[in-house]
């Protein structure tokens, strides 16, 4: 039987990043993964041929820059191109262009509200005092509260310290964020409705909360933390796809020693006297390890890879009520040619951002409210971009390839998600977009459509949920994913989790990877 | 002008009153100016029609803060838990009664599903836990990231210990289920729609969002503070009336010297060289005092009795950020007897609780669903009451006040003002709703009276027709009420003072913020940093 001293349950993207902490400090490693391909949610794939989709997750931000610089990945070939802007059509044809530029997206937004542009400045260095005011705890590990333990009191007195440190207002700003709604935040700042919708777009990704849903304003936050070469809330697209990201993590796994194997589905993780021993494949393969590092979310870690009755009914309980609800959607376009916005015609810089259909806050909230009640947005909202205008190599030339991002699309929709539905919702978001674009339907030579069953089904993410478990405030920190289990721990000793369902949840950050190796590794972090 | 008073207090309510005796209890001269001619603010009897009264705002007797009770001496007035607290349809013509006794509740529960009954007990007991932590907290001033004055520490630290003395395990789950929404909370308790209901009401009261939105529970909890133990929704009424408590507020202050001068409308605080120098009346008299306490909310004060002159731009910004959000109507009718609830026995029972008509968490968020896009609710969430069950005088022998609450009657309606179609509109759906469960209701009615957010407004000088001064919302308690940095009742004014519930520990708490706002006053503490 095969021995090695760490086996790491799939291979997304936190788990390739903690089997290349563990490699790198001498461990010998396995990754296992189910699939042909490494990356979980951050997978390229050329569904048809000649175009390559970003299947799943699209752009990148929050990938840790702790985490870029210790496993080099630029040299395994990272390589991530900034998304310039964002334009939002508005009804009647005008549209508002929101550029990473300063002065441009300030001449931009005078053009419709002169005060809106001023406001947007201070806004800015607002959200990124508090960006940097939250960083740290992205950075540790979370302390115990209940906990009389010296190492969690010394923890819980710094996170105390820290916040001391920002001062009154600041903190104060800050817990506005955490207990706002998107919607209320922004109503403070701003008048243009189409620029809280877009801004508040940011609030709902991934969630099962609406623009005016308090606790929407953090969801808000967490978006704007990412980072690229020191630049904050700035959103990139890799070359080659987000799978680039996994294939760049795994590259530096392997160079570390790791050795990962795909079309390895693990079914059970083997528990002697309490402690892991292993893993048991589906396919009857038997793999020894003392350390078990689950990179599944909570659900398939806790219920499905460990046998029943080995974990205490309260924690399967609470498990149970972890809120995992997917709400998100996806339709991958290959197109003929580009889309022609009615908005902005023709090609231009445009394209090479992204496109938001995000035209007031009462659109994402009715948008909301279909999902509430069991149904698909009849009119969603969506994070628009063309892949192929950044990376050419992405499609064939003079041919492109569209990335839309939908919002919502529940994972439990009335009468389930059959092959009629699915289609329905890829009609229901090609046709919105058709009403920006009049071009696209004649344009299209393949679709793709991913509801959060199909999500489910292909990455295991349970309920096609992108973040592993809601990013609700009772559901993060030392809470998430269990409380009492928030420190990558699990009751069953030697056995991990290092996914987005824990600390500090999902985007691809690779944080929680990164801070389950250094639990296991005991490396004081924080 | 008159002789200088050491404090003046405006709002007779029972806030104001407890200010006001408190300080006088101190040996300070105080002068309470009231704008109506009635004392009682909130409390104060409305009389609809000829003969019918009712104090349509005051759900509950809330928690006097014993510490409130004892200072004053107001530990006579003797409080009545109903025995029957809430009922609501549970399908088929019958009822779900829930009792004060946690016992008596399960056993109601077990025949719609033994597993809720089973964890009837338990549940109650949680949240007693959990409100009553907060009842440690609702007797003391907010804590604050920036606190240095070592008595305040030491509060904070008690706060914190008695947060880790919870245990382990429910001191995580007050953290966990604070910013939770009720629906969820409940979800994960029960799966008998209409006691999820019943209780789930109890999180969406008084606050523009559904039983789904975050921070519900923590609504849910607060309107438990002071409950008995297993006694949801059962925080009782006060057996003398319902204006006992301010009835009571008043005769204390007046036996500690208080003057209270009813009719007497403050137009202006009066301030000279960045102090409060007294007061100026509608009518130009003017009235001196260095200390200018108001139990009115912060909008109606700062905003509305203070040159912005005086105050910084910031806060005066934040001021206006306040969200009130008033969003719950009144509809009282004038009975000739009592309805008939097929199926509930209503006077045999001498049933003094509350009746709610939505039968599920899913009808509660339909209902919030329109104040998001400021319409009325088109199948509103009412609960009624029968006062007149509990203090008979409240209306001519043998005749009947009920009370209706309806969410969600937004104060902004996006198509217009709210003007008499739109009221009578709201007083029907409101009376059909009645009448699915009680078919003969609309027979009985003599006179009805509707008071939406705008009346309720007029009447009782609440911004927004809303009760609580300000949404109870997690950004808007504790420390950021009424806003951040001025949430210790001394305003960035030299000399002013807030004391209603738009100050912490905020709605239903009756005296609590006065009391504090006192204490703050008697400290000598100047106020702090601006905001």
């Amino acid at each position: 039987m095969k021995r090695y001293d760490a086996v790491l349950v799939g291979a997304g993207h936190n788990a390739l990043v903690a089997a290349a902490y563990l490699a790198r400090a001498g461990r010998s490693v396995l990754v296992l993964e189910r699939r042909s391909l490494v990356g979980g949610a951050a997978v390229t794939e050329e569904v048809f041929p000649g175009f390559k989709f970003s299947v799943f997750s699209y752009v990148v931000s929050l990938l840790r820059p702790e985490i870029i610089r210790d496993l080099d990945l630029p040299r395994h070939g990272l390589q991530i191109l900034p998304l310039e802007s964002t334009i939002v059509p508005l009804d009647g044809g005008d549209y508002l262009g929101l550029w990473s530029d300063p002065d441009q997206s300030r001449r931009e937004l005078a053009r419709h509200s002169p005060r809106d542009a001023e406001a947007s400045q201070v806004f800015g260095r607002l959200m990124q005092h508090m960006a940097m005011a939250v960083k740290p705890i992205l950075g540790m590990v979370p302390p115990d509260p209940a906990s009389l333990a010296p190492s969690d009191l010394r923890g819980l007195l710094r996170l105390g310290g820290h916040f001391r440190s920002l001062g009154a207002e600041r903190f104060h700003a800050l817990y506005k964020l955490m207990t706002m709604s998107s919607a209320d935040y922004l109503d403070e700042w701003f008048e243009l409705d189409p620029l809280k919708a877009t801004k508040a777009a940011s609030g709902i990704i991934g969630t099962f909360l609406g623009p005016r849903s308090p606790g929407s304003a953090y969801v808000l936050l967490h978006h704007y933390m990412g980072e690229i070469d020191g630049a904050f809330r700035a959103w990139g697209f890799q070359k080659g796809g987000t799978g680039a990201i996994s294939e760049a993590i795994a590259s530096a796994a392997r160079e570390a020693g790791a050795e990962i194997r795909t079309g390895a589905a693990v079914a059970r993780v083997r528990v002697r006297n309490g402690r892991a021993t292993g893993v048991l494949l589906e396919s009857g393969e038997e793999i020894e390890a003392p350390l078990v590092v689950s990179g599944l979310d909570p659900r398939r870690t806790f219920l499905d890879l460990v046998e029943p009755g080995l974990l205490p009914d309260e924690v399967v309980e609470a498990v149970r009520r972890f809120k995992i609800r997917g709400s998100s959607g996806k339709v991958n376009l290959a197109l003929s040619e580009l889309p022609d916005f009615t908005c902005l015609p023709g090609t231009g810089p445009h394209l090479r951002g992204a496109i938001s259909i995000s035209p007031s806050l009462d659109y994402l909230e009715r948008a909301y409210d279909d999902a509430k009640y069991g149904e698909f947005s009849r009119r969603p909202y969506m994070d628009i971009v063309i892949p192929s205008m950044i990376d050419p190599g992405m499609a064939p030339p003079g041919k492109h390839v569209m990335s839309i991002f939908v919002q919502y699309a529940p994972y439990h929709l009335n009468g389930g998600w059959t092959d009629a539905r699915r289609e329905a919702f890829g009609d229901a978001v090609v046709d919105t977009v058709a009403c920006h674009a009049p071009n696209l339907k004649r344009a299209i030579i393949g679709r793709q459509v991913l509801s959060p069953a199909d999500i489910e089904r292909i990455t295991g993410l349970s309920e096609g949920n992108i973040f592993q478990g809601e990013l609700a405030l009772h559901q993060l920190f030392f809470l998430r994913p269990l409380p009492a289990w928030g420190r990558y721990r699990t009751p069953i000793r030697g056995y991990w989790q290092c996914g987005a369902g824990t600390h500090p949840g999902g985007g691809i950050m690779g944080a929680s990877g990164r801070l389950a190796a250094l639990e296991i590794l005991g490396r004081r972090t924080g | 002008m008159s002789a200088p008073r050491d404090a003046i207090v405006i709002g007779a309510g029972v806030n104001g009153l407890v200010a006001a005796a408190c300080l006088a209890k101190a040996g300070r001269k105080v002068q309470v100016l009231e704008r109506s001619e009635t004392t009682g603010g909130q409390s104060r009897l409305l009389e609809f029609a000829p003969g019918f009264r009712a104090d349509p705002l005051d759900r509950d007797a809330g928690w006097l803060p014993p510490p409130v009770a004892r200072e004053l001496g107001l530990t006579g007035l003797e409080r009545v838990i109903p025995r029957a607290t809430v009922a609501v349809p549970a399908g088929e013509g019958e009822w779900l009664v829930l009792s004060s006794d946690a016992a008596r509740t399960a056993q109601a529960i077990r025949p719609h599903s033994a597993r809720d009954a089973g964890k009837w007990g338990v549940f109650c007991g949680r949240i007693a836990a959990l409100s009553g932590f907060l009842e440690a907290l609702y007797t003391l001033p907010p804590p604050d990231i920036d606190t240095t004055a070592p008595g305040e520490l030491l509060s904070l630290l008690g706060v914190l210990r008695k947060l880790r003395g919870l245990g382990r395990a429910d001191m995580i789950e007050l953290l966990r289920t604070v910013p939770m929404s009720v629906a969820e909370l409940l979800d994960d308790w029960f799966e008998l729609d209409p006691l999820k209901a019943a209780i789930g009401a109890s999180g969406v009261t008084e606050i523009r969002q559904g039983p789904r939105s975050g921070g519900t529970a923590f609504v849910l909890l607060h309107h438990h503070v002071g409950a008995a133990p297993g006694a949801l929704r059962g925080r009782g009424y006060w057996r003398a009336g319902p204006n006992a408590l301010t009835r009571a507020a008043e005769t204390a202050a007046r036996g500690l010297g208080v003057e209270i001068r009813a009719g007497a409308d403050v137009a202006r605080v009066l301030v000279k060289d960045d102090r409060v120098t007294g007061v100026a009346l509608a009518g130009g008299e003017e009235i001196a005092a260095a200390t200018v306490l108001s139990s009115a909310d912060p909008a109606r004060t700062l905003l509305g009795l203070v040159d912005p002159v005086w105050l910084d731009p910031e806060f005066l910004l934040a001021l206006r950020n306040i969200k009130y959000r008033g969003s719950a109507a009144k509809v009282l009718y004038a009975l000739d007897a009592l309805p008939d609830f097929p199926g509930l026995p209503l006077a045999g029972e001498a049933f003094a609780g509350t009746v709610t008509l939505s039968t599920s968490l899913e009808e509660l968020e339909r209902a919030a669903d329109a104040a998001k896009y400021g319409r009325v609710s088109e199948t509103p969430f009412v609960e009624i009451e029968l006062p007149t069950l509990r203090w008979p005088a409240l209306a001519p022998e043998g005749k009947h006040v009920l009370v209706a609450h309806a969410q969600w009657a937004p104060y902004a309606l996006r198509e217009g003002p709210w003007n008499p179609a739109r009221r009578e509109a709201l007083g029907d759906a409101v009376t059909a709703a009645i009448a699915r469960v009680a078919p003969c209701f609309g027979e009985r009615v003599r006179q009805r009276a509707v008071l939406a957010p705008p009346d309720l407004e007029a009447r009782y000088g609440l911004t927004e027709g809303a009760v609580t001064q300000g949404e109870m919302t997690l950004d808007q308690i504790l420390f950021m009420r009424p806003v951040a940095g001025a949430s210790r009742y001394a305003m960035p004014l030299e000399g002013l003072f807030l004391c209603g519930a738009g100050t912490h520990p905020g709605t239903g708490i009756p005296g609590g913020p006065g009391w504090l706002a006192a204490r703050r006053v008697l400290s000598g503490r100047r106020h702090g940093a601006r905001p």
